[in-house]
């Protein structure tokens, strides 16, 4: 019975960090999309968006299964309402790395290296979620509270993204749609990053049982 | 063994018990049987001379415990018995005693009773009257004697089995207990049962055969090992699911991993899509390779599925470093490109003046200017055949006669034919330095230190400086050309000995040259051994230097 459940949790863990790896692809080509104006790679990380989609739908499913014909108690129980929990954030990260691909759309070939820090914001946001998946593959706390960590510094290039932006319609008024979808793809990164802090936070918890510095189960 | 050896002695105990019982009391039987017949006959003979003597009142006084006593008339007829009313019982003539008796005088039979349980002995006398006495005493039979001893017997039974399993297992320990001590590593070495010795000895050879194949086995699993540790090519073995085996330190480096992530899911070492691809199609049976980008670079890995009879049985994954054949692409990229360019652009002038000209579009006063032009295009890809012909010549190798050639003062030749080049910007040239001699090709030498000098005048500033330095050491001979010019940018320094390699991308016409100065220079150098050192700072000139071992 129990070794049925262990492979039936080594299965979920699989799968989730397969999520995690398609999340990751899509944030990536979404920035590489962004930094080139490729047109046919934004296209690419819509097509991924259904994929992550259907990964959660079947990691959902499977969490369900668990609760009802395993009934968890204790590290396994935390195990797997942190994946539960988990994919929804994985699932976000892939709408909005989808969103940034459509707004890629609306720029028409022009690339975002127009304003100085959105690059760098985009590598750090990638790192971020590489960092949270990397922590939850290897249940590394310490990995995990540097992502959480990590996540103010998107903060503070978000800040200079919108200043730049800022200067950019001061000095040329008619580029102000421009300047606007990059700060939607800014800010959508932004949200990324967030996302990632969640998974982070979850890999905490299903390590330590303590989310969110809170008092523990 | 002890249940073996307890029923050996088991059925040796009962079988010598049965024996016994057999012969003594068949034995006995006889013996006691004879004994009593006597007795009986000799008792017969008394009472027959009592009954002559007395007749029938004789009976009255005796008295008989074990005896029968019946007295017969001629015909049979019953006239007393001792234990019965004589009137009762039917006529005695047909009895075989009785019957012998009246023949021969005595008779004498012998009858068991209908059980088994009692045998009767008759013993008959005729008296002298035609009457017969008889008398019969009656004893237990061989059956009811036994039946009587069952009770010793099964007692006997019960005592032999304890004693048996006692001796059994006694006997069994002792038997076993020099066969638990052998010492199987040293079979030859043991002191037990000399029966034991064929297969001690069988056993001493298959333990050497075996040592002897476990030695070859480890010999083989370390030189494995060491091949796969030492080699810098990343290399992992995956089970059917996707599970390490098998990861050499190389590939753990360039995974980013360590030795214990053998045992888990290759996606936990590396989860990217393009492995996942790679360990998707080998597990359906295919061959498959990406370019990947690992720690340490640019990288082909191939994954391969490992089937035995037809059954997928695991994947192998194999990762080298393609970042220098990729560096290597680039180059001969670029040198096409290059060459092209080069040979190009001169032509491109030459046509275009020509096509002028031809057009009748040249006023007869710029005729000279155009021709002129048309010339000196000609020399200059005239230079730049002569100096890839020069190269290739280097790159061909073959012998070039050797004689002994004095540097500096060939420095000086090239410093006199530069002297008016150097003069247009104003820079000063010297060179300095003893006279150094080396065994090498004139006309080489002179072309290095030529294109040296050359280039150094080209990318200096006005009224910079060129020094050649000549110098003899215990080591050899070192040729420095010194200039305070533009530099060399770091980036670029380990290229500008590449054929058509240009710091300036954009080919400027002002410094002119075709790109194959340094290149001739690095070919003429390794002609002669001569290592090449180059120094640069940018805006603050570069040093180049030549060592030329002493032959």
């Amino acid at each position: 019975m129990r070794s049925r459940f262990d492979e039936q949790l080594a299965i979920l863990n699989k799968e989730l960090i397969l999520m995690g790896a398609s999340c990751e692809e899509a944030i990536a080509l979404a920035a590489k999309a962004l930094l080139t104006g490729d047109g046919e790679l934004a296209s690419k990380v819509v097509l991924m968006d259904d994929d992550i989609d259907e990964k959660e739908h079947n990691i959902e499913s499977m969490c369900l299964k668990l609760f009802l014909q395993q009934q968890p108690v204790a590290c396994d129980l935390r195990q797997i309402s942190a994946a539960l929990k988990m994919i929804t954030d994985m699932e976000r990260i892939g709408d909005q790395a989808a969103d940034i691909a459509e707004i890629i759309g609306y720029l028409g070939g022009r690339t975002g290296g127009d304003c100085n820090h959105i690059g760098e914001m985009a590598s750090a946001t990638i790192k971020m979620v590489t960092e949270s998946v990397d922590a939850f593959v290897k249940r590394d706390v310490e990995l995990a509270k540097a992502v959480i960590d990590y996540d103010d510094v998107v903060d503070d290039l978000f800040d200079k993204v919108k200043y730049s932006l800022i200067s950019i319609i001061g000095e040329k008024p008619n580029e102000g749609e421009y300047a606007i979808d990059l700060l939607m793809i800014a800010k959508y990164f932004e949200r990324i990053g967030d996302h990632a802090t969640n998974i982070a936070e979850w890999v905490v918890f299903s390590v330590t049982g303590v989310h969110k510095g809170e008092k523990g189960l | 063994m002890t249940k073996k050896v307890f029923r050996s002695i088991f059925i040796v105990a009962s079988a010598m018990l049965l024996i016994c019982l057999v012969v003594i009391v068949g034995v006995l039987y006889g013996y006691f049987t004879s004994i009593q017949k006597k007795q009986l006959e000799t008792q017969t003979v008394l009472v027959a001379q009592g009954i002559e003597k007395e007749g029938l009142p004789y009976f009255d006084g005796l008295e008989f415990d074990n005896y029968r006593l019946t007295w017969v008339a001629a015909d049979g007829t019953v006239l007393y018995d001792s234990e019965a009313d004589a009137k009762t019982m039917e006529n005695h003539a047909q009895r075989e005693e009785i019957q012998e008796a009246l023949k021969t005088g005595t008779g004498e039979s012998e009858r068991t009773s209908s059980t088994f349980s009692e045998n009767t002995l008759y013993r008959a006398q005729r008296l002298s009257d035609g009457t017969v006495i008889r008398m019969s005493v009656t004893h237990y039979t061989v059956v009811k004697l036994i039946l009587g001893m069952l009770q010793p017997i099964c007692i006997l039974l019960v005592a032999a089995i304890i004693l048996s399993a006692v001796l059994a297992s006694r006997l069994s320990k002792r038997i076993v207990e020099p066969l638990n001590a052998l010492d199987l590593d040293r079979p030859l070495e043991n002191d037990a049962y000399a029966e034991l010795s064929p297969l001690l000895l069988r056993i001493e050879h298959q333990q050497q055969h075996i040592n002897n194949q476990m030695d070859k086995l480890r010999q083989k699993q370390d030189e494995f090992s060491a091949v796969i540790g030492n080699m810098s090519e990343g290399l992992i073995l995956l089970n059917e699911q996707g599970v390490i085996l098998s990861i050499n330190p190389a590939a753990a480096k360039l995974f980013g991993t360590s030795m214990d992530c053998i045992g888990r899911d290759m996606l936990m070492v590396d989860r990217c899509l393009a492995m996942q691809e790679l360990i998707r199609m080998a597990q359906s049976g295919k061959h498959s390779e990406k370019i990947m980008k690992l720690r340490g670079g640019e990288h082909q890995v191939n994954a391969s599925p490992v089937m035995s009879d037809g059954k997928l049985t695991g994947i192998c994954i194999f990762a080298f470093d393609i970042t220098e054949k990729e560096r290597a692409e680039k180059q001969r990229r670029e040198f096409s490109a290059n060459v092209s360019h080069e040979l190009k652009t001169p032509l491109q002038s030459i046509m275009g003046s020509s096509e002028l000209i031809e057009n009748g579009l040249v006023k007869a006063e710029d005729m000279p200017r155009f021709i002129g032009h048309i010339r000196f295009e000609a020399s200059r890809l005239m230079t730049l055949i002569d100096d890839i012909i020069r190269l290739s010549q280097l790159d061909e190798g073959g012998d070039m006669p050797r004689e002994s050639v004095d540097l500096k003062v060939l420095a000086e030749e090239v410093a006199n034919e530069l002297a008016e080049e150097a003069m247009a910007k104003n820079i000063k040239l010297a060179v300095c330095g003893d006279g150094a001699m080396i065994n090498g090709v004139r006309r080489l030498l002179y072309e290095i230190i030529y294109n040296l000098c050359n280039n150094a005048i080209k990318y200096n500033v006005e009224n910079g400086r060129v020094d050649v330095i000549v110098s003899s050491t215990a080591d050899g001979v070192t040729l420095t050309v010194a200039d305070t010019g533009i530099g060399i940018p770091p980036e670029h320094q380990s290229r500008v000995f590449e054929r058509f390699y240009r710091v300036d991308k954009s080919h400027s016409k002002e410094t002119g040259g075709t790109g194959l100065g340094l290149s001739i220079v690095k070919h003429a150098a390794q002609y002669h051994g001569a290592k090449i050192e180059l120094k640069s700072n940018i805006g603050e000139g570069t040093n180049i230097c030549l060592r030329f071992p002493q032959k």
